[in-house]
């Protein structure tokens, strides 16, 4: 058993945990993050890649309303390389009420959201498929941010700070000593080794998951996991994020948002037992689609790629009533030491990935606190470190740009996303994992319309070859990312796609006849398969 | 009277083979394709029974032992409707259709090597592909090209090893000698055009022929010339004194494409009209009867009139037979039914590399033993017959039988009709 420890521990690698442990780190404590999977594998990564304007919540909850876009405006700043400045418009079609845009208008101007009427005209010109029937468009400094760079970004800048991030350690237990947490065991999901932390202060950043972490601490925390499914579609039918004009509570599948090489609708809101097992449901699907169709009358006719879904994490007072849609949007910072009698214990939950800094820098100020020191926060002015060295990585159009201009000189691995072996190669040298969907997080590996039908066998041969794996090893990532590929495909799966699948299985089957490799060598794991994920166009395993 | 005796829509392997026959016993055939067909898919080798049970891992040999269980498994599968003699019938008929060759091994079948190294076994191969044979135990050294991103020999050499079948095998990667060296994205196509080239082949041998002399055989990327494939393995065969080898790439396939092209050589030379390039929109049936399809031009919708029609558009891969969101599946040129369930969660199984198939797969058109159309058990026109994988119950990953039901169903109209 391994034995680590540090002055502040921190559970959960999606952006609020990587927020409050770049925070920790520059304001001078030795800070260790412990995440059960990659970073942004669970809610942060399965979102629309919205950067809230506000605009949604300006007129039912003016505070969150306000948070976001103070937040929107340090983000722009803070992480330049992670944001797309798409803009945002909320478009008022003949579905929609239309008393409502006088009201969304003049609650933007309240919080300080810059919104500003164009005429329908102006709007087509910047946006000729959406709707000619819309009546009102407003525009707002909506964009669309990519999480696992601004995840990552986080934690290469902390580590810059000597702070450590631990992937693939799930925690089992928090160690207790009378009412004091004073660390946490965890299993290593790679090696399968046991490392115990032990901490003078540890922060619950896990999400919807918050309830099970504090119940390990004897705390009893109520946060329910609200579904929301998306679907992304293989064209950006929009340059700019488009959201319905219409109250938010009750109203779904409401906002596309352009990003990377797709558009994203969603999304749902269902309310579900288990943050693990959730799955898509055709409703929501069809749903998604027709409402699509509200916004862009073409929809339809472009392909669906992938659907996935994520669980918000909705925090509910003590004794609150259980109404879903009353739960609060706002975040909520929790000392357990007042409120349970456990001491050394903070949770941190609910609220947006737009507002991860700010809710990082209110736990960290508690931190502070309950430490008895005094350290300015300073994440607000501190631009991040650019783990690609680029800005725009991820936009196609910067990778276009190079392969034509001749500044990408390697092979080209993945064709629908521009990857080449050179990026490739240079990632499977600083990684120890054998995982394709690392590649895919990092670089785009895989997540073009073909959804790895080329590109799997290429980086398979690539890492077999560049990490001297064995033949299991290398079967079982091919088989592994395959898999999750369909995992997140097959709700989506009719027309075009559909044959683009029948082609997939046709290379791996047909050609390869991976399938039929002996068990043992295939690395076809039953127990893997047989498990319900939603995982999407975002995530893993 | 009629331009045309009979009217072949699709370009695939079911497509050409019935057109081929057809033309060969005199006919006037009208061959429309809306693409080259799906045989740059394939492997290029004629699968007739893979697996069974379907699910198994294990390879069959003597795939005429299996066929009878086989079909017993799969009462509606093509293969139970025409039954055994007429797959051997049409499997003699194809080996003597084109100037390419097609090899059968007795009554087994050939288990070749794939590009992950596993074992593919399949009925009618071309020699390149044969010598791969891994029911053979002579050494092997795999090469391959760090151009080629669509073959990797050193997986393919452990894979092989891995699985313990008493065969030496060892991997070797070169870089190509030019023209290849520049060509960083070279596809398995542009690749063999290269081959073709004596000096080409002339600089590859001076390479590796130092480094072949401990292994009996050679294998390479399925790349060795398109036309001029059978002297290009000679040549490299005799400069380096062993037999040469071909593993199947990633697609584009060359031997898928080789196939193609001797398909459409022999139904040229036999006079038969081909229009690739060209969609049929629409099919009329009067009475019982096919009456004309209508192909897209221009600016017109245009009648093709022939006494038979052929529908090979292939299954939902080849476009044969669409699907929607809403659920629906439909054969688009004479929108003939197909069974299926609108709900689409029932359309899969949990698991890509399914054992047991995705149930959309087996969608298809229900036939008589005439491979008429029919609604219940009546014909919807006795002169349009359907051959390939558009036909229902036919999910080539069941068994592996793909290739098998295509040749065995075009031999069947091309008897019916000639």
């Amino acid at each position: 058993m391994q034995k680590k420890s540090t002055e502040v521990l921190v559970i959960g690698g999606g952006v609020t945990g990587c927020g409050v442990l770049f925070d920790l780190a520059q304001r001078g404590f030795k800070a260790t993050l412990l995440e059960r999977g990659a970073l942004s594998m669970g809610t942060s990564g399965r979102f629309h890649g919205l950067l809230h304007s506000g605009g949604r919540y300006a007129v039912n909850d003016p505070d969150a309303a306000h948070e976001c876009i103070v937040e929107n405006q340090i983000l722009r700043k803070v992480m330049p390389h992670c944001i797309e400045d798409t803009g945002g418009m909320f478009v008022s079609t003949p579905d929609d009420p239309p008393e409502f845009a006088d009201e969304f208008y003049q609650a933007c101007h309240k919080v300080s959201i810059p919104a500003t009427e164009i005429s329908i005209e102006e709007m087509l010109r910047r946006e000729p498929l959406l709707n000619p029937k819309i009546r009102r468009v407003f525009t707002v400094p909506d964009a669309s941010v990519e999480t696992w760079d601004a995840c990552r970004s986080l934690v290469v800048s902390a580590a810059e700070h000597g702070a450590e991030t631990l992937e693939f350690h799930e925690v089992t237990e928090l160690l207790k000593e009378g009412n004091k947490v004073v660390g946490a065991v965890a299993i290593n999901k790679v090696t399968g080794e046991t490392v115990t932390i032990t901490a003078d202060l540890i922060v619950s950043a896990v999400g919807a998951w918050g309830g099970r972490l504090a119940a390990m601490a004897d705390c009893d925390v109520t946060v329910h996991a609200g579904k929301g499914t998306m679907i992304a579609m293989n064209y950006r039918m929009v340059n700019t994020v488009v959201n319905r004009c219409v109250h938010p509570s009750g109203s779904d599948g409401d906002i596309i948002v352009p990003i990377g090489t797709v558009a994203v609708i969603g999304t749902t809101s269902v309310r579900v037992d288990d943050p693990d097992n959730y799955p898509i449901e055709e409703w929501e699907v069809k749903l998604m689609m027709e409402e699509g169709e509200k916004m862009v009358p073409s929809f339809r006719k472009f392909r669906a790629l992938r659907a996935w879904a994520g669980v918000r994490p909705l925090y509910q007072e003590k004794g609150a009533a259980s109404d879903l849609r009353a739960v609060t949007r706002k975040y909520a910072l929790l000392d357990h030491s007042p409120r349970d009698g456990v001491d050394n214990f903070v949770t941190i939950t609910g609220g947006k990935w737009t507002t991860y800094r700010m809710m990082a820098e209110d736990t960290v100020d508690l931190v502070c606190k309950k430490l008895d020191t005094t350290r300015a926060c300073r994440t607000a002015e501190t631009t991040l470190h650019n783990p690609h060295g680029e800005s725009k990585y991820h936009t196609l159009g910067s990778r276009l740009q190079k392969l034509e201009t001749g500044e990408f000189d390697g092979q080209l691995i993945c064709e629908c996303e521009i990857v080449t072996r050179n990026q490739i190669e240079a990632n499977l040298a600083t990684n120890d994992r054998h995982i394709i969907n690392d590649l895919r997080r990092d670089l785009r590996v895989g997540m073009g319309p073909c959804q790895g039908g080329f590109c799997t066998y290429r980086v398979a041969g690539l890492m077999h070859k560049n990490k001297q794996l064995t033949t299991q090893q290398t079967n079982k990532a091919l088989v592994d990312f395959l898999q999750e590929r369909w995992k997140g495909m097959n709700t989506v799966l009719w027309g075009q796609h559909l044959r683009q699948m029948q082609l997939d299985e046709g290379i791996y089957m047909g050609v390869l006849g991976l399938d039929k490799l002996p068990p043992g060598l295939s690395g076809i794991d039953e127990k893997r398969v047989a498990e319900v994920e939603t995982e999407g166009y975002y995530e893993v395993s | 009277m009629s331009l045309y005796d009979t009217v072949v829509i699709g370009a695939g392997l079911a497509g050409l083979t019935t057109a081929c026959h057809l033309q060969n016993k005199g006919q006037r055939v009208m061959l429309i394709g809306h693409g080259v067909g799906a045989l740059v898919l394939g492997s290029g080798c004629i699968d007739v029974l893979g697996y069974q049970p379907v699910e198994s891992v294990e390879p069959v040999r003597a795939w005429p032992d299996k066929l009878s269980s086989f079909m017993a498994d799969h009462p509606q599968h093509p293969y139970s409707l025409l039954g055994e003699t007429k797959i051997n019938e049409a499997l003699h008929a194809f080996q003597g259709l084109t100037e390419t060759e097609y090899q059968q091994n007795g009554s087994e079948n050939w288990l070749v090597p794939s590009a992950v190294g596993a074992i593919h076994p399949t009925c009618l191969a071309p020699p390149s592909i044969a010598k791969g044979h891994l029911g053979d135990t002579a050494s092997m050294l795999i090469v391959g090209f760090e151009e080629l991103r669509d073959f990797y020999p050193a997986l393919i050499s452990q894979n092989i090893s891995a699985q313990n079948l008493g065969i030496e095998t060892e991997s070797l990667t070169l870089n190509l000698p030019e023209p290849g060296a520049s060509k960083l994205n070279i596809t398995p196509i542009e690749l063999a055009t290269l081959f073709e080239q004596a000096d080409f082949r002339q600089q590859l041998v001076s390479v590796i022929k130092a480094r072949c002399q401990d292994y009996d055989r050679i294998g390479f990327p399925a790349v060795l010339g398109l036309g001029r494939h059978a002297k290009v393995v000679v040549d490299l065969e005799k400069q380096l004194g062993r037999p040469v080898f071909e593993v199947g790439t990633l697609p584009p396939s060359v031997p898928g494409r080789r196939l193609f092209e001797a398909l459409k050589h022999t139904f040229v030379q036999a006079k038969g009209r081909m229009n690739i390039g060209t969609k049929v929109v629409a099919g009329e049936v009067k009475d019982g009867r096919v009456t004309q399809v209508q192909i897209e031009t221009t600016n017109r919708l245009k009648p093709i009139i022939a006494e038979n029609y052929v529908l090979a558009t292939g299954g939902i891969l080849g476009g044969g037979i669409q699907t929607d969101d809403q659920g629906r599946v439909w054969e688009p040129v004479f929108n003939l039914p197909i069974d299926h369930n609108s709900n689409r969660q029932t359309w899969f199984t949990p698991k890509f590399l399914s054992p047991v198939g995705q149930p959309v797969s087996s969608y298809g058109v229900v036939v008589n033993d005439r491979l008429n159309p029919i609604e219940d058990t009546r014909p919807i026109a006795d002169n349009l017959y359907i051959v390939g994988s558009l036909l229902a119950h036919a999910d080539w990953t069941q068994g592996r039988t793909g290739y098998g039901v295509a040749l065995t169903t075009a031999k069947h109209v091309a008897d019916l009709l000639g």
